[in-house]
């Protein structure tokens, strides 16, 4: 499994050189998004379709506290990360106890808790118009306001999550929500206290969410209204089953491929959500199992 | 009344065909501006109050057969995200065909103005929605209860495979039962228009709401979806009169707080 690692350190090097640093730093900041909503999704086998709740809370906060106390980069990090982490084991509480169709809604309602929270709370928030004016403070030295050096941090950031992530898919506790994802009461008859676990797949799911969310506040200097919203956390989720849940790297793919689709249709026309409803609607319905099956698949037919 | 109607719709969907249906809230925009396109078109409200909600519940008729009838087989997250493509591409369709900016539509002249009800002035039009939408859910319930295919609804819900095993065609009753609740998210929509005024946005926050209703009366309950419609509209009626800006949050709020009691919502065994 070497492989993968060159590949992605080969496209972590030479993204910059082929779009825009912002939006290179927003692919990875997507994808460390995704990572959280898969441990959810792909190994414990919750669809949660709440995830913006972690994102956005983590942003609001740290990015008020950046704006307001100007508190450092490390710590508005750790504090964003405290509020996904928090955040998400409130949420996760209260849906964890029911499950399949309800805990879809669950997630869905409670995330619309949260957006209409700050689409009120306008003296904080901004409501509708966003947070602007969240800096970007240096951090030893180094000058973050420079696009290339950011992009820097946050693929550093990026590299650590996947790490992360992929010792915790293969450690005990990673086995036992694949288990609770596979056979439910079976991983129950064997010991294991299932909503508990569940809930502590949600806290580090929130966890990097958060994360997600702060670098995402210092990438653009603002926190939109839409990143609490639901069509971020449907966003998330779509990039998640392109790339394909399940694997490690499927929502890394699907990230990679979701910005770039997103932000070049984006370009082309401002009723540009549309246009991924349709391609939400055509992935459903044709390329069920997402990019990384449909490579398996050519690769299986080409190179045998 | 109203989100007894939208929960009702959902309901019967999530309970008979088993998805997340994300484009409920879309279905009742839809509804909503029809309704006035109709009726600015021909003149006559009431016409219009009839035909909107067919016209939804004849695009819920398309959407069953060309796209969720393949997905039955399929899991949850795919069922979601086309529903979720779907919401975007119809709202984002309002925004193309009837622009950006919300208006306001009015009620019928008749129905304008107050009325007296000895102790309070009530608009009539508010009197009238209330009225229509609980005969409405009477209309639903007595189909449910008291007919032969109403019967047989409610058996799919309980039962899939012994419904199908006893020689009734399960895909028509899916398709049926998925016109059916877009029809209630149409008439929704249609009633809602005069008062709410129409914006985009519109299907989502019911979305949301409806979302809500299920959840506490539980998949394919009816009373239970006509009680938490009915204690979630209170609650939101009376924190608006007192504190406005929280109205729509005290909604996801009480939902919570009966959750965090009654895990199982009001009714629900699952």
């Amino acid at each position: 499994m070497k492989q993968p690692i060159v590949l992605l350190l080969a496209a972590v090097v030479l993204l910059p050189f082929v779009v825009r640093p912002a939006i290179a730093s927003e692919i990875w900041i997507f994808a460390i998004f995704g990572l959280g909503l898969n441990l959810l999704l792909g190994y414990t086998g919750l669809l949660s379709f709440g995830q913006s709740t972690f994102f956005g809370s983590a942003a609001y906060v740290a990015g008020w506290l950046l704006k307001h106390y100007g508190i450092n980069t490390l710590l508005a990090l750790g504090i964003g990360i405290g509020v996904g982490a928090a955040s998400a084991a409130v949420v996760g509480y209260l849906c964890v106890q029911r499950s399949g169709l309800y805990f879809i809604m669950l997630t869905f309602a409670l995330n619309q808790l949260f957006y209409f929270t700050a689409y009120q709370w306008t003296s904080v928030t901004g409501g509708e118009d966003g947070m602007p004016g969240v800096p970007r403070p240096a951090m030893l030295g180094i000058d973050f306001k420079d696009p290339l050096i950011y992009y820097a941090f946050v693929s550093a950031l990026f590299l650590i999550t996947l790490f992360l992530m992929k010792r915790i898919v293969e450690s005990p506790l990673g086995k036992i929500l694949q288990a609770i994802r596979e056979n439910e009461v079976r991983a129950e008859a064997v010991g294991y206290n299932a909503p508990r676990f569940k809930l502590l797949a949600f806290v580090i799911g929130g966890a990097f969410s958060g994360l997600a969310g702060v670098l995402y506040a210092m990438l653009f200097g603002i926190v939109p209204l839409e990143a609490i919203s639901f069509v971020f956390s449907g966003n998330v989720v779509f990039a998640t089953l392109i790339g394909g849940s399940g694997s490690l790297y499927g929502p890394v793919i699907g990230s990679f491929v979701f910005i770039w689709l997103s932000e070049s249709m984006s370009t082309v026309w401002a009723r540009w959500p549309l246009l991924l409803g349709v391609a939400f609607v055509i992935v459903v319905l044709f390329l069920r199992g997402g990019v990384v099956e449909a490579w398996h698949k050519v690769s299986l037919r080409f190179f045998k | 009344m109203l989100y007894a109607l939208m929960g009702l719709g959902l309901s019967l969907i999530t309970g008979i065909l088993n998805i997340p249906n994300f484009a409920h809230g879309a279905l009742f925009a839809v509804g909503a501006y029809l309704l006035a396109t109709v009726a600015v078109a021909i003149g006559n409200f009431w016409i219009a109050l009839v035909v909107a909600p067919i016209g939804v519940a004849l695009l819920g008729l398309a959407i069953e057969y060309a796209g969720i009838r393949r997905l039955y087989a399929a899991g949850h997250d795919y069922q979601l995200l086309f529903t979720f493509g779907l919401a975007l591409i119809l709202s984002e369709a309002i925004i193309l065909i009837w622009g950006p900016i919300g208006y306001s539509h009015l009620p019928p002249d008749i129905l304008r103005g107050g009325m007296d009800l000895g102790f309070t002035m009530y608009p009539k039009y508010r009197l009238f929605l209330m009225v229509a939408a609980g005969l409405l859910v009477v209309a639903t319930w007595l189909f449910l209860e008291k007919t032969r295919y109403g019967a047989i609804m409610r058996a799919g819900i309980e039962n899939k495979e012994m419904v199908s095993l006893l020689g009734i065609d399960i895909h028509k009753l899916f398709t049926v039962a998925f016109a059916l609740g877009a029809y209630l998210a149409g008439i929704a929509g249609a009633l809602t228009a005069p008062i709410r005024g129409l914006n985009p946005g519109m299907g989502v926050d019911m979305l949301g709401i409806a979302f809500v209703v299920v959840a506490l009366g539980g998949l394919g309950n009816l009373l239970g979806a006509i009680a938490a419609g009915l204690i979630i509209g209170v609650a939101q009626a009376l924190v608006a009169a007192y504190w406005t800006e929280a109205s729509t949050v005290v909604i996801y709020a009480v939902m919570a707080a009966i959750l965090l009691v009654r895990p199982q919502g009001l009714f629900g065994i699952r």
